[in-house]
């Protein structure tokens, strides 16, 4: 079964992926920020990783430079309400980029197809 | 009897009384032969005088003859027996003279009636002076006592004619020192020159009993106003006889020589051209020296015989012409004086109507008032250039035109009259007019309009007002009736024959023209008038220049303030849409939330009742969702990825991409796209953007179906392509019409009202323009307009 991970600051978004992910029959894990993501990483393998960009602390664009240093092959979907994260070269290097909406239709493909 | 002796003595001593006695020359003589012929018992008696030139001698005074003879009975010396007495200088005495050789028969003297005749020479010393006749009716046998009587009787006469020609020529010489004292007295008391010449000629004419005049003078500069040769004359026959033949040879012979002539008989003078064909007269002429300069020449005509010019009289004339060049020389320098006097009063006056002009003018800087006061002064009398009308004209650098700005002055006879005894009544100065603020008043006067209507293209062919411009130039028309310059237009607006134009220079630009013109008291223009115009002028276009560029700030200003107030107002706008962009963030997670769990409720749960409430709560999400999608979109910087892109393929993909909705609409497309539309450089994602956004709006205009209609082409003037986009929908109500690109104004139920605004700051980024208008058939045509780069470009 592969594992996801995801990181948001947000408590219910995090639930609503995990329900979703699960429903796809994928193994879940929620962090609400980069640090305890990174901590997670190190305990264990992860096949893809959904990542806000605004949370406390580290924010996204940091806690994705730190993921890829770690596990370059990882995928990595940010998820984030923002559209100006697109315009950062640093965003460059995660797998998609996707703003939040109630329709989960895009996310679900895109993590179909990069897990496919 | 004798009586000889005692008739001798009373003769003689009659004689001597008449003599002594006061009266003239002509008198005494007839006196005399009436004592004579009383005294020797005869019926007749005369006296026949040599004249001054001894070749004639001339019946003098008679007794018992006609006496119309007198002073014209005349014989040549040696010819009648007055002729041969004279000549011989012997008494003569016949008994039977119509018998004698000598005798010359006149019928007119009446002689024929005597029979007999004595004569003797009137003899002083060696010169005879004339003959004393006596005549008798019966036949005379004349004794040796008679001859002795008559020859004693000849000597005293001799006396009595020398002391009348003595006193003769001492009254001429006193009447000509009295002329000349009368003509120099005159002189200095008058300086007027043509009063003065006038005098000259008429005291000379009468001192030497001439029968013409002529005074002319040299064309000096120290004499202003005077042609080559001005002549003033005593007009008399004389002049019309010899001046036209001789006037002007003895006048260049006098100022050639610098000295007086004499011409006693211009029949025999070798000076003149053709002397022989002339009729009998005399000429002198003599100059007006004033410091070695010959000022003028003036000449004297005698046509009568007999009494032709002498020494004498040129000597005379002579110190006449001394005085009056004297006169001449003053009154041209008193002449000259005037002239400067004058001059300087009116330069004077000038300038202190131009000061007073200068003050009104400075007293405001709108230029409409300015334009008013400038055409005032121009218009009134007094205290302005007083011409009847004033237009004023300012160039258009853009058209190159002149344009009419406004005129002054009366439209017909009745305003005029009523507007000058206004003036005179009130009698006010500009600036009482400016102050009281009638100036301002009714502005709307036939002639401001006519004004207003003018408009000359600036080219050599534009006629006199766009010359006046292009060189810098007043001009004077003085028939407009016939001059080329006027162009038929201009003719019959301004119906006058004289007008005048004056360019208004500033800074070494001519800023306009003003016209005037005397339509109403038809009072020529003259070249002072447009001198001082000119200085009018000049002054004018700088106060209108300076109004103009006062302006100019004012609008510079104007626009600077309104910039700063759009400037702080889109700061405010930034930070608003800051503060909306971190709201409408915020609000995203949560609706992710709600509409994400919804979702998930809405696939666990049946179709009924509670499904209809879970699509209501993900409808609205999803509005929401839109509005913040719209609201960022419409927050976000427009940063433009330029390409070079066909406006046309652009269309064609919208259509495919929209194909199915617009078929589902029952939307019909039509197109007409121009084949030869050039490339643009735009961001092609948002410009797509920018049609789906109205084309969008079209569609749910036309909630029923119908066409919508495609168009492209190019605007060549200002290189352009145009998309145009018309639907058959209602139209667009004129106050949707007026807010349709504000952010945030929507009529739809649904919708975040953003679309066309949108568009809008699209085509804006693009430096393009958007339009919208109703078709008066209905539906809405909206037109995009994107700047073609220039060719050659690329």
């Amino acid at each position: 079964m592969k594992k996801i991970l995801v990181v948001d600051d947000e408590e219910n978004i995090r639930q609503l992926y995990r329900e979703e992910f699960e429903e796809m029959g994928f193994e879940v894990t929620t962090v609400p920020d980069g640090a305890q993501a990174l901590v997670k990483m190190d305990a264990a393998k992860f096949d893809l990783v959904t990542l806000d960009m605004r949370m406390p602390d580290m924010d996204g664009i940091e806690t994705l430079r730190k993921m890829k240093e770690k596990d370059s092959a990882l995928p990595i979907i940010i998820c984030t309400a923002y559209e100006e994260y697109k315009q950062d070269f640093a965003s460059w290097i995660s797998d998609a980029y996707i703003v939040k909406s109630s329709d989960m239709t895009l996310l679900r493909e895109t993590v179909k197809k990069l897990l496919g | 009897m004798d009586t000889s002796g005692i008739n001798e003595l009373s003769i003689l001593s009659e004689i001597s009384r008449i003599s002594n006695s006061t009266i003239g020359l002509a008198e005494k003589l007839r006196r005399v032969v009436e004592v004579v012929a009383r005294g020797m018992g005869k019926e007749g008696a005369s006296v026949f005088l040599i004249d001054r030139s001894g070749k004639t001698v001339t019946l003098a005074a008679a007794i018992g003859l006609h006496q119309e003879t007198v002073g014209k009975l005349s014989f040549p010396l040696g010819m009648g027996i007055a002729g041969w007495v004279a000549e011989q200088k012997v008494p003569l005495a016949l008994e039977d003279p119509f018998s004698d050789p000598r005798f010359a028969y006149v019928p007119e003297s009446g002689i024929e009636k005597f029979k007999s005749l004595m004569a003797a020479p009137i003899m002083d010393e060696d010169q005879c002076l004339g003959v004393i006749f006596v005549l008798s009716t019966p036949v005379w046998r004349v004794t040796s006592s008679d001859i002795t009587l008559l020859t004693t009787t000849a000597n005293q006469l001799a006396g009595v004619i020398k002391n009348a020609r003595m006193l003769q020529s001492i009254q001429d010489r006193l009447t000509e020192l009295a002329t000349i004292y009368k003509i120099s007295l005159a002189l200095t008391s008058t300086l007027d020159l043509e009063q003065i010449l006038s005098l000259v000629a008429r005291n000379s004419t009468q001192s030497l009993r001439a029968q013409g005049c002529t005074i002319r003078l040299m064309n000096l500069p120290e004499i202003p106003s005077r042609k080559t040769f001005s002549s003033y004359s005593v007009v008399g026959e004389a002049i019309l006889v010899m001046d036209a033949r001789i006037g002007s040879a003895v006048t260049e012979w006098v100022v050639r020589e610098k000295r007086a002539i004499l011409i006693p008989d211009v029949t025999k003078d070798s000076l003149l051209p053709d002397s022989a064909k002339l009729s009998a007269g005399s000429v002198i002429g003599a100059p007006l020296i004033f410091r070695d300069k010959v000022l003028g020449v003036i000449t004297l005509y005698n046509i009568q015989q007999g009494q032709f010019f002498n020494e004498d009289d040129l000597q005379f004339l002579t110190t006449v012409a001394s005085g009056a060049a004297v006169a001449v020389e003053n009154a041209a320098m008193y002449e000259r004086m005037e002239d400067l006097a004058t001059e300087a009063r009116t330069r004077a006056q000038e300038l202190s109507i131009l000061y007073d002009i200068g003050t009104a003018m400075s007293m405001t800087l709108n230029l409409d008032r300015l334009l008013r006061i400038i055409l005032t002064a121009a218009t009134m009398g007094g205290s302005g250039l007083g011409f009847n009308r004033a237009l004023l004209f300012l160039t258009n650098e853009r058209t190159n035109t002149l344009q009419g700005m406004m005129g002054v002055g009366p439209s017909n006879w009745e305003e005029a009259g009523r507007a000058w005894n206004e003036v005179l009544a009130r009698h006010k100065s500009l600036m009482e007019w400016i102050q009281t603020g009638e100036l301002f008043e009714n502005k709307d006067s036939a002639l401001n309009d006519l004004a207003r209507g003018i408009r000359v293209p600036l080219d050599s062919n534009g006629g006199v007002m766009s010359l006046t411009v292009l060189n810098r130039k007043p001009y004077n028309i003085t028939d407009a009736g016939s001059s080329p310059l006027v162009k038929k237009e201009l003719r019959e607006t301004l119906r006058v024959d004289n007008f005048a134009t004056v360019p208004l220079v500033a800074k070494d630009r001519v800023i306009g023209v003003i016209l005037v013109d005397n339509m109403f008291n038809r009072r020529p223009i003259t070249d002072g008038d447009i001198r001082f115009l000119s200085l009018f002028a000049h002054q004018a276009a700088l106060a209108i220049e300076n109004s103009i560029i006062h302006s100019n700030l004012e609008t510079m200003n104007k626009d600077i303030r309104a910039l700063h107030e759009q400037l702080v107002q889109s700061e405010k706008m930034a930070a608003l849409g800051a503060m909306i962009a971190e709201i409408t963030h915020e609000i995203r997670n949560p609706l992710v939330s709600i509409g994400g769990f919804t979702r998930r409720l809405a696939k666990k749960l049946r179709d009924g009742e509670d499904k209809k409430y879970i699509d209501i709560i993900l409808s609205e999400v999803s509005r929401l969702e839109g509005i913040i999608h719209d609201n960022l979109s419409y927050l976000k910087e427009a940063s433009l990825q330029l390409s070079e892109a066909d406006v046309n393929a652009i269309i064609e993909e919208i259509l495919m991409l929209y194909e199915d909705e617009l078929a589902q609409r029952r939307i019909t497309i039509k197109r007409d796209l121009s084949p030869t539309l050039p490339r643009v450089m735009v961001d092609i994602q948002q410009i797509k953007q920018a049609v789906i956004n109205i084309m969008k709006n079209a569609m749910e205009a036309m909630e029923k179906g119908g066409t919508l209609f495609f168009r492209t082409y190019f605007l060549p003037e200002t290189h352009e392509a145009a998309i145009e986009m018309e639907d058959t929908g209602p139209g667009i109500s004129a106050k949707v019409m007026h807010n349709i690109f504000n952010p945030y104004y929507s009529t739809k139920p649904r919708g975040t009202g953003l679309g066309l605004p949108i568009t809008n700051r699209i085509i804006k980024a693009h430096k393009g323009k958007i339009e919208v208008r109703n078709k008066s058939t209905g539906g809405a045509v909206f037109t995009i307009k994107l700047p073609c780069p220039s060719q050659g470009g690329g």
